[in-house]
C-alpha cells in the first residue's frame, strides 16, 4: 500500500481538509447569530424612523420602544462575542462587521435623540463616544492587546457617517413638523463631526468614500437653515 | 493635515478624532509595510522559480549554480518576513491576510517546487508553516494559512509541468527520480484512505506492483492531481480560487501526458532535437502562466 503514495503523504490533505471544514463549521454557527442581529437591527431602525414624524415632545415613547429592540440586539451581540472570541477576531470579523456597524448606528441615533436621558428631560444632540457604545453593547472597543471580539474604530466611524445621513433627513422633516430649532442643532452637530473627519488621514477605502460624502450632508442642512433664516423662522435665542 | 482651522478647533469632537487618527495611521502604516513586503517576497520567489527551471535533475540536491544564484533571493525573503513579523502578531495575525496572501502563496510555490526537485515529495503543510515561522525570526511567526498553502501547491504544479516539458524536450524522456516507490513517506501510509484511487487513472499496470520502479514526474503529477481533486473547498473566495486553479492544474497535467504521448508515438522517428509538438505545448504553457 505504501507504493500508492509516493509523492504526497495523504495525511497532508486530510489535515488541511479538517482545518478548512472546522472553519466552515465556525462560520455556520456565527451565521445564525448574525442573521438574528440583522433582524434586531431592522426592528431598531423601523422604530427609530418614527422620529421623522414625531414631535420632540412625544419622542420618549419612540425611544423606549427602540430601547427594547436595542436590548435584544445587545443580547445577540453578547452571544456573538462569546462565540467569536474563541476564534481569531480578524479571521471572521468581515462576517459580522456590517451588522455590528448597523447596531452601532442604531445606538448612536437613539442616543442622539435623547435615548440615554431619563424621562422628558432627555438630552438631545449628544454623540455617544465609542466607549459609551461599547458599554451599551457590553463589548470592549478598539482592542489591541488581546484577541477577542470588540467594536472597531472603523465600525464606529462608519456608523457615525450613517447617523449624519439620517440627521440631514431629520433636519428637513423637523421643519415639516414645525420644529425650527432642531435643524440648527443638527447643523452645528454635522459641522462638528465633519470637522472631526477632516483630521483623519484616510486611505482609499469605504471610510474615505463615506467621509467624502459628509460635505454634501453639511450643505443640505445648511440649505435648510438658510431657508429658515430667509423667512425669519429661526428662533431668537439660538440666533444669539 | 493636522492643522485645524478656527472652525475645526471649536469642534467638541476634535480630541476624539485625533485619537482615531493616530490609531488609523498606525493601522495604515502596518498595512503599507505588509503590502510592500508581500510584493518583495513575491518577486524574490518568482526569481527563485526561474532559476529552478534551469535545473535538470530530480530527487537530487539543487546544483551549486542554482543555490548560488538563489541565495540572495532567499535572503530577501527572510529579510521581508522578519520586517513584518511584529506587525502580524496577536490580534493582528489575520488582520492583514489579504495583504500578505500574495507573498505567502508565491513563497509556497517556490518552496514546494524546490522541495519537490530535491526530494520528489510534497513538503507538508506543517513543515512549510515551520519554514515561514523560522524565516520570521525572533519577532514571532508570520502565520501561513492552509488556504495559502493549498493555492501555492496548485501553482507549483504549473512549475513541475514546465520542468517536465523542458526536460522532455532536452533529454527526450520524462524526468524520473532515483526514488523508488517503496521509499515514500514512512508509517502513515497504513491508514491511507482509498487505496483504490490510483485505479481510477490510467496508470501503466506495472507500476503499482513494481516497488523498485523509480517514480516519474508524471506519476507524481497524477498523484497530486488526485489529492487536489478530492479536496473539498468551502463556498468562499478561497473556494472560487480553488475552482479556477483546479482547471489550470488539470490542464498542466494533461500537457505532460500529451507531451509524453507524442514522445512515445513519434519519439523513435524524430531526429535528435526535433520536437514540434512539445515546443508548441511549451509555449502555450508559458502563456497560461
Amino acid at each position: 500500500m505504501a507504493a500508492q503514495h509516493g509523492m504526497v503523504d495523504p495525511a497532508i490533505f486530510q489535515d488541511l481538509q479538517a482545518r478548512i471544514d472546522a472553519d466552515a463549521a465556525v462560520r455556520d454557527e456565527l451565521k445564525d447569530l448574525i442573521q438574528a442581529l440583522e433582524k434586531h437591527n431592522r426592528n431598531i431602525s423601523f422604530v427609530l424612523s418614527r422620529a421623522h414624524s414625531t414631535p420632540v415632545s412625544d419622542l420618549s415613547s419612540v425611544l423606549n420602544a427602540a430601547q427594547e429592540h436595542i436590548e435584544s440586539a445587545v443580547g445577540t451581540v453578547s452571544t456573538l462575542s462569546d462565540k467569536a472570541s474563541k476564534v481569531p477576531y480578524y479571521k471572521f470579523n468581515s462576517m459580522w462587521s456590517r451588522q455590528v456597524q448597523t447596531t452601532t448606528y442604531g445606538i448612536l441615533l437613539w442616543g442622539w435623540l435623547g435615548g440615554t436621558g431619563e424621562g422628558s428631560g432627555a438630552k438631545t444632540g449628544r454623540l455617544l463616544t465609542i466607549e459609551e457604545v461599547g458599554d451599551k453593547l457590553k463589548i470592549p472597543v478598539n482592542l489591541k492587546d488581546r484577541d477577542a471580539f470588540h467594536l472597531t474604530i472603523e465600525e464606529y466611524l462608519l456608523a457615525l457617517t450613517e447617523l449624519i445621513d439620517e440627521l440631514s433627513r431629520l433636519a428637513r422633516n423637523a421643519v415639516t413638523l414645525g420644529d425650527y430649532e432642531r435643524p440648527l442643532a443638527i447643523n452645528q452637530f454635522i459641522k462638528d463631526v465633519h470637522a472631526g473627519f477632516q483630521v483623519l488621514n484616510l486611505k482609499n477605502d469605504i471610510l474615505r468614500r463615506k467621509s467624502d460624502g459628509l460635505k454634501y450632508r453639511v450643505k443640505e442642512v445648511e440649505d435648510v437653515v438658510y431657508d429658515l433664516s430667509l423667512r425669519n423662522l429661526i428662533p431668537k435665542k439660538t440666533m444669539a | 493635515m493636522a492643522d485645524t482651522g478656527p472652525e475645526q478647533a471649536s469642534s467638541p469632537y476634535m480630541a476624539m478624532f485625533e485619537g482615531f487618527r493616530q490609531e488609523l495611521d498606525e493601522h495604515h502604516d502596518r498595512r503599507e509595510r505588509i503590502i510592500k513586503a508581500s510584493r518583495d517576497i513575491t518577486a524574490a520567489s518568482k526569481k527563485i522559480i526561474f532559476t529552478l527551471q534551469r535545473v535538470r535533475t530530480l530527487g537530487a540536491s539543487i546544483p551549486p549554480f542554482a543555490v548560488k544564484s538563489n541565495t540572495p533571493y532567499w535572503e530577501i525573503i527572510e529579510k521581508q518576513y522578519k520586517s513584518i513579523a511584529a506587525d502580524l502578531q496577536g490580534i493582528n495575525a489575520f488582520r492583514y491576510e489579504r495583504q500578505i496572501t500574495g507573498g505567502n502563496q508565491e513563497f509556497i510555490e517556490s518552496l514546494t517546487f524546490q522541495h519537490y526537485l530535491e526530494s520528489q515529495t510534497l513538503i507538508t503543510y506543517d513543515d512549510a508553516k515551520a519554514r515561514v515561522a523560522r524565516l520570521s525570526g525572533e519577532g514571532g511567526a508570520v502565520s501561513l494559512s492552509p488556504e495559502d498553502y493549498i493555492l501555492g501547491v496548485f501553482d507549483m504544479i504549473g512549475e513541475v509541468m514546465r520542468f517536465s516539458i523542458t526536460a522532455m524536450a532536452t533529454n527526450g524522456k520524462v524526468p524520473t527520480g532515483k526514488q523508488t516507490k517503496a521509499a515514500g513517506p514512512p508509517s502513515k501510509e497504513e491508514e491511507s484512505e482509498q487505496p483504490a484511487d490510483k485505479m481510477d487513472i490510467d496508470e501503466p499496470p506495472f507500476v503499482p506492483s513494481e516497488k523498485l520502479q523509480p517514480r516519474s514526474v508524471l506519476d507524481d503529477l497524477r498523484e497530486i492531481r488526485l489529492q487536489l481533486e478530492m479536496f473539498n473547498p468551502p463556498k468562499s473566495k478561497f473556494g472560487d480560487d480553488v475552482e479556477k486553479k483546479m482547471v489550470v492544474m488539470q490542464q498542466c497535467v494533461d500537457k505532460v501526458e500529451k507531451a509524453l504521448y507524442s514522445l512515445t508515438v513519434r519519439g523513435s522517428e524524430r531526429p535528435k532535437g526535433w520536437v514540434p509538438d512539445v515546443q508548441e505545448d511549451r509555449r502555450s504553457a508559458v502563456e497560461s502562466y
